[in-house]
């Protein structure tokens, strides 16, 4: 039998004389151009002949070729037999390029390598000569159309049931889904006539307060649609823990059941959105912290929250996506990120992805903050994580004033340091109701810098100014007086808010500098610090470090990835590469138990001040504050 | 181990095989990092790996066991300079001195005392750690017989025989040396004949010399002789020289720029007038075995738990034991006050309550020894605890209210405990010194 | 014997208490603390370095007070003047500190007793005399305001700046420039941060004793030793935010279970001995100023001072 082997990649098969090159291509499962079809129309599949001849009708085809190109044994692949051993080489321009997606956030592109396809058959019906059964004739027909190797695609049996029908129907023209699964490709859909651009995705952040949908098409890659909405299961429990109280007491079926509705309506509206139908979704990737995907899974996360806080799984899973009620294609699988832990869940993986930090040399640090916070450490080679509770301060809870990133909420502020008013600005710009977490940042700073309060964040009360009182039971600094506030009420910051504040801040930069101590590593050897977290979103970097909520670093080396998780999760969607080395990503971190960490509460302490105790952690902010005490005057001159 | 986990890690083979009962090699990286894993556990590492990391296995400073049986006592094998590194593990032993001119009566009281004296305290029982009968008499059988005295009173009670002349030594030996005994000491002149005795008996011995250098040597030529359990004498002449010598060598043991003073340290107090200032210094620097004139009442208590503090792993905190523990005399009506088993807490909330004169119970739940503020962050102060301590302690039948006081910084867990409990939780004050303010304003039936 | 620990570049600040007539003060002595380059003991030819000093507590009102000491004392402890004289001639402690326990009393408003007990207690005794505020903090402006004022000159402490609370001493130190006790719960980063605090007002560094808050032996006290030993080694390792001399007083050490149970016959000796293995181990970890409450306890100290440190006088110049 003739052996053909390719250059440059040596890759060798046999095939029966008689077949053609692309044939034989195929058999090699290279990823070749094959518009047409094999039929000799588009003169795409080019390929040269190195070593050996070939039966080629270059009468008929040589139109495609310069004389050039002829002289050096050009032909194309669908239209030359094999006869002998041949030495074929096959050029880059002829195989299928690597498309290319702009992952727009992030600033990156990721190259397109989906893991579902369609392909649009025009079969010719069986005859009596021609008898072979149906689904023989569909998957040598797709095979012919550049699909994979016939022997590599099965169908399900609910698609069987419906084979023989859609086929006759359709007159033989029909368009298949392919799915990639381990071990071949499944046929999870086959429809009526050419539906080739119905093909969509959708990348889920299933978060503990919002879902986040992001529909893509898998035939270019692109988005099609976002939507969000607010997980369903708040009903059930505000926080995570006592969502798992009450899944504790019978309560897991329906907590899986609002999670899965919950991405419904995000997948619902999305789809609407876009105008397309949510049955031409094929694929769901979902990226939730480890008990939100427990939970999704309808697997009991009880033991998740009791010492030793041992997940049951932390593989990178598939599954139907009947079986978890999410309502898609019928036969679309839905994939969900791995963990490292209990408390480094898909999410953070998801976040990685985005961030690429696993694939550098170069040393990042990443930190996702919302109610919890985590924070990963590392490149290539290594990584570290640690999770803590840094406390609802952050997001507004527990600050009197203090309120999630809704209208009203004052999202960016500054003082004068001379005259300590401030000037404000606040979502929809409507009237101040209260302030929300960049907002925090930003005031703590400035107070910070304006010698309002000292490194404790304890406010000088022998400042004098109108601002600056003792309040119900705090002293406290005036924002925004009743009159200009939407809620008739002053709108302060208190001594207790900004000690709550501090705390939540402690707990983050403690955890950055205990994984950092723990790998050896200084700030100078930080080439990137990534902020993920809803709120990463608004942060005003230069304010973040200057309370030290995260090691100082050039400013030009924070970079916000906004939402990680959706974007991790869109970039699994489309890149299947990617998919799979998420596994590998979670199982080299090393999770780093904050709580048995001996020294973390010494950390603790230490980055209780403002921005740390170390003034030589920060010298940028030392630098800074050093200033702002000498351009200063006395307090309580205006 | 001066290695980072990075530094470990890269001489690791990196395969994550988990054979060492690490699920990867970087946190088994960070495990002998900080000293807790075992480097024998990799079966993959090259030579090269196991010479760079495995030269730290053997203690900086030699484990010296001294005595059989119950009493016995372990000195040394001890991995920092301070305490707060990491932490000291083996206490110094304190022995009581006997003479032996001293009449049996006087020989049989002491070892009494070291016998059966204890203090409790903390949970712990404190007790003295052996008896050093010093030969004065200069006679080998006097010596001999004054040991005597100790071996029938106290059952294998440790014991320092501390004879210079080797002849005596060797007499008390044979009467005691089946029982690990402390040979003090080898100089110069005698180590061979001592190193002899210490081999024949199997006993720990001590080297005595001017200086450290000396010391080294000594050390050095008792290793030629085939004797490793050995302790280094620093009863120098003046008292001012303990810590500084103390200190050098400790220093130098951990760094293993010295081995030859790798070993634990001997203190001989009775050679100075300020018995409790040389106790004070021994135990706070470094010293392994502490002789010592019998101590009054005063001493005794103060030396043992000045011991037991300075030997306190840093890392875990003094718990008391969970319960209810009245403050005066309280009864059906009177305030139950919730706070930790962190004993610092327990006891300054107990004398700002005893100082308020409010008769009460102080509620102490298990939270592990941690402070309030630390439990509270860390979720082990929690309603479910209350909860069930409430009932473990049978708390509803003790007080026929059902209201509690939590410490100012549980105010988090209020609405948790209330729900969980059905007990009113009262928020008290963050600061216990404020705790009497607050009982007489805010505790009213 | 060990001449100098390796890798140590740092050294302790100097602060100065007590006036002498050289300085327009009328204190027969003046200390200068601090200047150690090296671990306690360690170097003590080669570096500068002070004795450590005892001070003796007393109290403006001793019902508040132990009475182990009261009635071990008599009726000295209601003569406060008295009491310091006794401090310095019997006792012969190199240091009184005064503690206000009148201002503990409920709606306490006397501030002019605080003036005269202030200029009293200095004419009484020629010690450098440490001045302790009340625990009221809303008091404490007027409290600090009129004992710095009463010890204008003299190089007084004033006791004691926490977090929360630092500003009216500090002001008052400032006036009239005395030194600061800066005191934080047994924790690094916070004694720290306080320095920090302080400075950032103005304090300047040679005005500051940090007092790291003794536990007494047996309830908490390791964990007040090693503070000092970690505030040591931290200020010779070149954090020059810890490189004050430290200060400690174990002042629970009377109140404990085993010193108010013990027999009565040996009561006190277990009070001494109590105070004495918990400042000689300060000393040990490297505190300047140790204070005790019972007048058995101090010559104790001095003697184990004079010998360890032997050749060196309480805080020369």
């Amino acid at each position: 039998m003739p052996s053909i082997t390719f250059l440059p990649s040596y890759r060798k098969i046999t095939v029966e004389p008689g077949s053609t090159i692309l044939d034989a291509i195929q058999r090699a499962q290279i990823q070749m151009n094959v518009v047409c079809g094999g039929q000799g129309k588009c003169g795409k599949c080019i390929v040269y002949i190195k070593n050996g001849s070939v039966e080629f009708d270059r009468e008929k085809f040589g139109k495609f070729f310069t004389a050039d190109e002829l002289g050096q044994g050009a032909c194309l692949a669908c239209q030359a037999f094999v006869r002998d051993d041949l030495h074929v080489m096959i050029p880059d321009s002829s195989l299928i390029q690597q498309q290319k997606i702009l992952m727009e956030s992030l600033g990156i592109e990721t190259p397109f390598q989906p893991s579902v396809w369609k392909y649009y058959v025009e079969l010719s019906p069986p005859t009596l000569e021609d008898p072979s059964p149906d689904l023989t004739r569909l998957v040598w027909g797709i095979q012919k159309q550049g699909g994979p190797l016939a022997e590599k695609m099965y169908a399900p049996l609910d698609v069987l049931r419906g084979m023989p029908r859609v086929l006759r129907d359709s007159g033989w023209r029909v368009t298949a889904t392919l799915a990639l699964v381990p071990g071949g490709y499944r046929i999870i859909d086959i429809e009526k006539g050419d539906t080739r651009k119905e093909l969509y995705g959708v990348a889920i952040d299933l978060g503990t307060t919002t879902v986040v949908a992001y529909i893509r098409s898998l035939v270019d890659g692109h988005v099609v649609g976002i939507a969000s909405n607010y997980n369903r299961q708040i009903s059930c429990g505000e926080d995570i823990l006592s969502r798992v109280n009450f899944a504790r007491k019978n309560g897991l079926p329906k907590l899986q059941g609002l999670a899965a509705e919950s991405i419904n309506l995000a997948i619902t509206t999305a789809a609407n959105g876009a105008g397309i139908d949510r049955e031409d979704i094929y694929e769901v990737v979902v990226a939730g912290n480890t008990i939100m995907t427990h939970i999704l899974l309808g697997i009991d996360p009880a033991y998740m929250i009791e010492e030793p806080y041992v997940p049951v799984v932390r593989r990178y899973l598939t599954t139907a996506a009947p079986r978890l009620g999410i309502e898609v294609a019928k036969d679309a699988s839905v994939f969900l990120f791995p963990a490292v832990s209990d408390f480094i869940g898909g999410d953070i993986i998801a976040d990685i992805l985005a961030s690429g930090m696993g694939e550098r040399d170069e040393i990042s640090l990443l930190v996702d903050i919302g109610t919890n916070f985590e924070v990963v450490l590392g490149n290539r080679d290594w990584m570290f994580s640690c999770a803590g509770a840094a406390g609802p301060a952050l997001e507004g809870g527990e600050v009197l004033f203090g309120m999630r990133a809704n209208p009203g909420a004052i999202e960016r502020i500054t003082i004068d340091p001379v005259t300590l008013e401030p000037q404000y600005q606040t979502i929809n710009s409507i009237k101040p109701m209260g302030i929300c977490g960049s907002g925090l940042i930003d005031l703590l700073a400035d107070l910070l810098r304006a010698c309002v309060v000292d490194r404790t964040g304890r406010i000088n009360t022998e400042i004098i100014h109108p601002r600056i009182r003792q309040g119900v039971h705090f002293p406290e600094y005036v924002i925004a007086w009743k009159q200009e506030s939407g809620n008739n009420k002053d709108i302060v910051i208190t001594e207790n808010d900004i000690k709550n504040l501090i705390m939540s801040k402690a707990s983050v930069l403690a955890a950055c500098i205990t994984l950092m101590k723990q790998a050896g590593i200084t700030r100078n050897e930080l080439s990137t610090i990534y902020f993920s977290g809803a709120f990463g979103n608004y942060i005003h970097k230069e304010n973040a470090i200057m309370i030290g909520l995260i090691p100082e670093v050039p400013i030009e080396q924070i970079r916000n990835i906004g939402n990680g998780a959706v974007e991790g999760a869109n970039m699994a969607l489309i890149n299947r590469k990617k998919r799979k080395t998420l596994d590998e990503i979670a199982k080299n971190i090393a999770y780093i138990e904050l709580n048995a960490e001996s020294s973390f509460m010494d950390e603790y302490t230490g980055s209780s001040f403002l921005p740390h105790t170390d003034l030589s952690l920060f010298p940028g902010v030392q630098k800074m504050l050093d200033e702002c005490r000498l351009k200063k005057i006395p307090p309580g001159v205006p | 181990m001066a290695l980072k986990a990075l530094d470990i890690y890269k001489l690791l083979p990196k395969k994550n095989c988990k054979e060492c009962g690490d699920p990867t090699c970087l946190t088994f990286a960070m495990k002998l990092a900080s000293g807790k894993g075992d480097i024998d556990k990799c079966p993959y590492l090259d030579l090269n790996a196991k010479n760079i990391l495995g030269a730290s296995t053997r203690p900086p400073i030699q484990l010296v066991k001294i005595g059989v049986g119950e009493r016995r006592f372990a000195v040394g094998e001890e991995f920092v300079v301070f305490r707060h590194e990491k932490t000291f593990y083996h206490p110094p032993g304190i022995m009581f001195q006997v003479s032996d001119l001293w009449p049996a009566e006087k020989i049989e009281s002491v070892t009494r005392r070291v016998g059966s004296e204890h203090f409790v305290r903390v949970g712990t029982d404190l007790t003295f750690s052996g008896v050093a009968i010093t030969n004065e008499s200069g006679d080998p059988d006097v010596f001999s017989k004054a040991v005597g005295v100790v071996e029938a009173t106290g059952t294998h009670i440790p014991e320092v025989l501390m004879a210079a002349d080797p002849v005596v030594q060797e007499e008390g030996l044979k009467k005691c040396g089946n029982f690990r005994p402390l040979i003090y000491s080898a100089t110069k002149d005698t180590y061979k004949p001592m190193c002899a005795l210490a081999k024949k008996f199997g006993s720990p011995l001590v080297v005595s010399a001017k200086d450290l250098e000396s010391l080294g040597e000594m050390t050095k030529l008792c290793n030629a002789e085939g004797i490793t359990d050995l302790l280094l004498d620093l009863s120098f002449p003046s008292l001012r020289d303990y810590v500084p010598a103390a200190t050098e060598i400790r220093q130098k043991s951990i760094s293993r720029s010295a081995p030859e003073l790798g070993y634990p340290i001997f203190l001989d107090t009775t050679r100075y007038e300020m018995q409790d200032t040389a106790l004070v210094l021994g135990i706070d620097k470094y010293a392994g075995v502490i002789v010592t004139p019998a101590l009054g009442p005063a001493s005794s208590v103060a030396t043992l738990t000045l011991r037991q503090n300075i030997y306190t792993d840093p890392q875990k905190p003094i718990q008391m034991n969970p319960g209810i523990y009245p403050v005066g005399n309280p009864g059906k009506e009177s305030p139950v006050l919730l706070t930790v088993n962190f004993s610092l807490t327990y006891f300054t909330v107990q004398g700002y309550l005893e100082s308020s004169r409010v008769p009460c119970y102080m509620f102490i739940v298990d939270t592990e020894g941690l402070s309030v503020l630390t439990a509270v962050a860390a979720g082990k102060l929690n309603e479910t605890l209350v909860r069930d301590s409430i009932k473990k302690f049978d708390l509803e039948n003790l007080v026929s209210h059902r209201r509690i006081i939590i410490p100012g910084y549980a105010s988090p867990l209020s609405g948790k405990i209330e729900e969980e409990t059905g007990w009113k939780v009262l928020v008290g004050p963050r600061d216990a010194a404020e705790i009497g303010d607050y009982l007489l304003k805010e505790w009213k039936i | 014997m060990a001449e100098n620990s390796p890798d140590l570049g740092g050294k302790i600040g100097y602060v100065v208490l007590g006036a002498t007539k050289a300085e327009d003060g009328t204190r027969s002595v003046s200390y200068r603390l601090g200047g150690e380059s090296d671990l306690p003991f360690i170097g003590m030819k080669t570096s500068l370095g002070s004795i450590p000093l005892v001070a003796f507590e007393i109290c403006d009102d001793p019902s508040y007070w132990s009475p182990i000491v009261t009635s071990y004392t008599g009726d000295l402890v209601s003569d406060t003047p008295e009491w310091a004289t006794a401090a310095e001639q019997q006792y012969g402690a190199d240091l009184v500190r005064l503690y206000l326990t009148s201002t503990k009393r409920r709606g306490f408003d006397d501030f002019p007793s605080i003036t005269k007990v202030t200029e009293e207690v200095l004419s009484g005794t020629g010690l450098p005399l440490v001045v302790e505020g009340s625990n009221e903090p809303a008091i404490d402006s007027e409290i600090f305001q009129r004992c710095g004022e009463a010890g204008q000159g003299e190089r007084l402490l004033l006791g004691t700046a926490e977090a929360g609370r630092y500003r009216s001493v500090a002001a008052a130190a400032m006036a009239y420039n005395h030194s600061v006790v800066a005191q934080s719960p047994i924790d690094i980063n916070l004694a720290k941060q306080l320095n920090i605090l302080l400075r950032e007002i103005g304090v300047k560094a040679d005005h500051i004793m940090i007092d790291p808050y003794t536990g007494s032996l047996g309830y908490g006290f390791e964990y007040s030793y090693s503070v000092m030993e970690r505030i040591r080694y931290a200020a010779l390792k070149g954090d020059t935010d810890l490189a004050m001399p430290m200060i400690a007083s174990a002042m629970d050490s009377l109140s404990v279970k085993e010193v108010r149970e013990a027999d009565p016959v040996i009561r006190d000796d277990i009070a001494v001995a109590w105070e004495f293995y918990a400042a000689l181990s300060s000393a040990v970890a490297g505190a300047s100023i140790v204070c005790v409450r019972h007048p058995k306890t101090v010559p104790l100290l001095k003697l184990a001072f004079r010998e360890l440190w032997a050749g060196k006088k309480p805080g020369e110049f």
